[in-house]
């Protein structure tokens, strides 16, 4: 509403940030939980005084950086690019509360990166002590900025006392920060793992392949055993709603958040009896395989996570369209159009029903909705008449609890109805108008922009 | 009209405007020295390897300091964070807008750098390997950056003009609007860039000094090749500097003349570069320590030059303050750490004991 909308067409603002989010998760959980694998089986080669695992860590390494140092952090740029083009009132107040907390994150990346380089370069110049030592800043450091940046995360599901203290300490120690701290430390661990099958796999020597994968795979195991208890602690701190919206309130993130608990079953059992029980016979293709699983579960989940915020996008304050709760009353009463900023009309014009109301559509709707693409209005209103979809506007919230209620005039209401009802073919027999519309007069003026009405 | 532009956000300040404001410009400056290097350095590069196809030393010489690229790489884009949030901040609603209006644009941004990187490492990586292509891999690189830099001086530039905003918004569909190309923007764009190869080329020829043991005669060589980019850089930067000067609005000019603090930056700053200029040939030394004062003095007189622009539409100093202090001191202590730690990680890396072979 304070800002022009930006609407990616067929993808949707939450698409754009899902793409990019998700595989920046999938590789920056690597990011931390890969130093702590690289620290630890460089000292377990030490120990063992095992040159060819040696070896494999330095060839390991290698990926990482290429994998973390790159599409790691630049991904992390991108989720910050692109939820500032989405939602950037959100975004704004994301920074005023957590400004020094990003400082801080801040503070560790330049370590992090400073001690992967010094780690990767340092195989040859530096003595096996002060070489593992650095490995270990490295992940102090990882971990560090994973600590941050996750109560930050939480923050905006479970934002606890902070609506009333706006406080930092009060924003930064919400209730879901912990769990999920200890959550996404135990995915670092698996996704270790993950990454480090695909590298084992290719290792020439059949005796240190089999050593190595097995080796892996108890990674995985071990970070997968932890993630279903912690997340069970998780959801106890998510608001009641979040909770029955993941548990059958919305079918389709019922549907995704089982599919989240499916697939990291099968991600469980797959490394459980293939790479741990039967080493020898891993390989290349099968590690993929396990990989693509691992980003299905990391995929699902994180969309579950989002899913459930519905319909805020900082709960109880914000709702996903940008809108402040505390900016509810006063948008009534003065008119969604009167408060926009960016469009073009700032009345219903009763002469183009339809034009106010896509306008109004574009406020209010399109951060989460396309028209023909991801979450399809067009869709969602189709063989709707004009009065159903009005009925359905003027009690959004109660009918649909994922949604804010509508915000704005009856006469903008209207109009935003006259363009949906525009968009599908209406079925004959069904009431078409509202039943007490305060631009009755021109429901034929907005019938005859849409493109099939009676 | 009145320009339309989106209220800021109801959450105060965590800390005054000052010291928001000095956190941004010296954040930008860090950024802007390892930005230099590496814009710079791809270009020089790019060219040094077209030219040095027959040439070993050219040939020795890009594969050295495409060495040094990765990491600066990294840090460039870590060091960019920092200024990019105070600027999202302090000026958050017309940093937003600009962006919107141009979104696929700065989106790009993404993609760009991080394809560029991509750029960086495989040349890095493959040097030897890629042969005559090795130049087309860095060109690529080279052009990637160059495009990033050009969204870059889109955006920041258009979020000086919110009386334009509206008329931007209505002149197309939000997301492609990328804002007119002025010859403003073109010369500030060239300043940006001519700065960075003149400091890559400086960064160059410090960097040749570390090769004295194992080749003295590339040494040598290297100096000379990166002090001539870093002056031949320089000279064309005072000719620039003057075209991007004369290109600001004339009320914009009028402002910084009245003001004692910029004239004396713009003096100042003019001064150091000449002086590193001159003392470049005789001693790196004096001359790096002139050209830090140089950009740095630009680097707060490029924060007067917004002040006058946003002056008739928005002042920091009007938001509300309530200072996050225990978790800015808790900042400040982690910082003094971390670069404790960054420094000493890079002396054990250095010193030549620690080598193992």
């Amino acid at each position: 509403m304070n800002y022009p909308v930006w609407e990616p067409f067929m993808l949707g603002g939450g698409l754009v940030i899902g793409i990019i989010a998700i595989l920046h998760v999938f590789v920056s959980h690597f990011a931390v939980g890969g130093g702590l694998f690289l620290t630890l089986t460089e000292r377990k080669a030490y120990r063992e005084n095992n040159p060819a695992l040696l070896e494999y860590v330095k060839s390991h390494s290698k990926f990482f950086v290429l994998v973390v140092l790159v599409f790691g952090a630049v991904s992390g740029v991108g989720i910050w690019w692109s939820i500032a083009l989405v939602n950037p009132e959100a975004t704004a107040t994301l920074i005023h509360v957590f400004v020094w907390g990003w400082a801080i994150e801040w503070v560790f990346f330049i370590v992090e990166i400073a001690a992967a380089f010094i780690y990767y370069y340092g195989w040859d110049r530096l003595d096996p002590k002060t070489h593992l030592l650095v490995g270990w800043i490295y992940f102090g450091a990882a971990w560090a900025s994973l600590l941050v940046i996750n109560g930050i995360l939480t923050f905006m599901l479970t934002p606890g006392s902070w609506i009333k203290t706006q406080t930092f300490a009060s924003a930064y120690f919400n209730p879901g920060m912990l769990p999920s701290l200890v959550v996404r430390t135990a995915v670092c661990i698996a996704l270790a793992g993950v990454y480090a099958l695909i590298t084992s796999s290719a290792v020439a020597d059949a005796g240190l392949r089999s050593q190595v994968v097995g080796y892996a795979a108890k990674w995985l195991l071990a970070g997968t055993l932890i993630i279903p208890f912690a997340g069970i602690w998780y959801i106890s701190t998510v608001p009641a709603m979040a909770r029955e919206i993941s548990m059958g309130g919305a079918p389709a993130v019922t549907i995704f958040a089982g599919l989240s608990i499916f697939f990291s079953a099968l991600v469980m059992a797959f490394t459980y009896f293939g790479p741990h029980q039967r080493p020898r016979h891993f390989n290349m293709v099968f590690a993929f395989l396990l990989a693509v699983l691992a980003l299905s579960t990391t995929a699902v989940t994180e969309w579950v996570r989002e899913a459930v915020r519905k319909p805020y996008i900082i709960y109880g304050y914000m709702y996903s369209n940008g809108m402040r709760l505390a900016d509810v009353e006063r948008t009534r009463e003065l008119g969604l159009l009167k408060s926009a900023r960016w469009v073009r009309h700032h009345e219903v014009d009763p002469q183009a029903l339809g034009r106010s109301g896509e306008e109004v559509y574009r406020v209010q709707c399109a951060s989460c909705h396309t028209v023909d693409g991801y979450n399809s209005i067009r869709f969602a209103v189709k063989g709707w008449s004009w009065a159903m979809i009005d009925y359905q506007l003027a009690h959004l919230n109660s009918l649909k609890g994922f949604m804010p209620a509508f915000v704005g005039t009856e006469a903008e209401r209207q109009a935003l109805g006259a363009w949906l009802a525009s968009l599908n073919p209406v079925p004959t027999n069904i009431a078409t108008e509202p039943a007490s519309s305060a631009v009755s007069s021109q429901a034929t003026d907005a019938a005859e922009e849409g493109p099939s009405q009676p | 009209m009145n320009p339309v532009i989106p209220a800021p956000v109801p959450v105060p300040l965590p800390a005054p405007p000052w010291l928001l404001e000095f956190l941004l410009v010296f954040t930008f400056v860090l950024h802007v020295l390892a930005m230099d290097f590496l814009l710079g350095g791809v270009i020089i590069v790019s060219v040094s390897s077209f030219l040095g196809r027959h040439d070993s030393g050219r040939h020795e010489l890009t594969r050295r300091v495409s060495r040094a690229l990765p990491p600066v790489t990294a840090f460039t884009i870590t060091l960019g964070v920092a200024p990019l949030l105070f600027v999202q901040l302090l000026y958050g609603q017309l940093f937003y807008t600009s962006s919107d209006l141009m979104a696929w644009y700065w989106l790009a941004v993404v993609f760009l750098v991080m394809l560029g990187y991509y750029g960086v490492y495989w040349y890095q990586m493959q040097h030897d390997e890629l042969g005559a292509r090795a130049a087309w891999v860095m060109l690529a690189t080279a052009i990637l950056f160059m495009l990033v830099a050009f969204i870059f001086t889109q955006n920041i530039t258009t979020m000086l003009h919110p009386q334009d905003f509206y008329r931007l918004f209505l002149s197309g569909q939000v997301g492609t609007i990328l804002g007119s190309v002025t010859s403003l923007n073109i010369a500030r764009l060239a300043h940006f860039v001519v700065a960075a190869v003149a400091l890559a080329g400086l960064g160059i020829a410090l960097l040749s000094a570390r090769w004295r043991t194992d080749s003295p005669e590339l040494a040598r060589w290297g100096r000379r090749y990166g002090v001539t980019w870093f002056m031949g850089g320089t000279v064309v930067q005072f000719l620039v500097g003057l075209w991007f000067l004369f290109s600001l609005p004339v009320e914009i000019r009028q402002s910084l003349v009245g003001d004692k603090l910029a004239v004396g930056l713009l003096v100042l700053g003019i001064f150091l570069a000449l002086l590193g200029l001159l003392t470049a040939p005789k001693s790196l030394l004096a001359s790096s320590v002139a050209i830090l004062g140089a950009v740095s003095a630009m680097g707060v007189l490029r924060h007067l030059v917004r002040l006058a622009y946003l002056r008739p539409y928005f002042d920091p100093n009007s938001l509300p303050v309530r200072g996050q202090w225990v978790v800015f001191s808790i900042f400040v202590v982690l910082l003094l750490a971390g670069l404790a730690t960054v420094g000493w990680m890079l002396y054990v890396f250095y010193r030549p004991a620690a080598r193992r072979a």
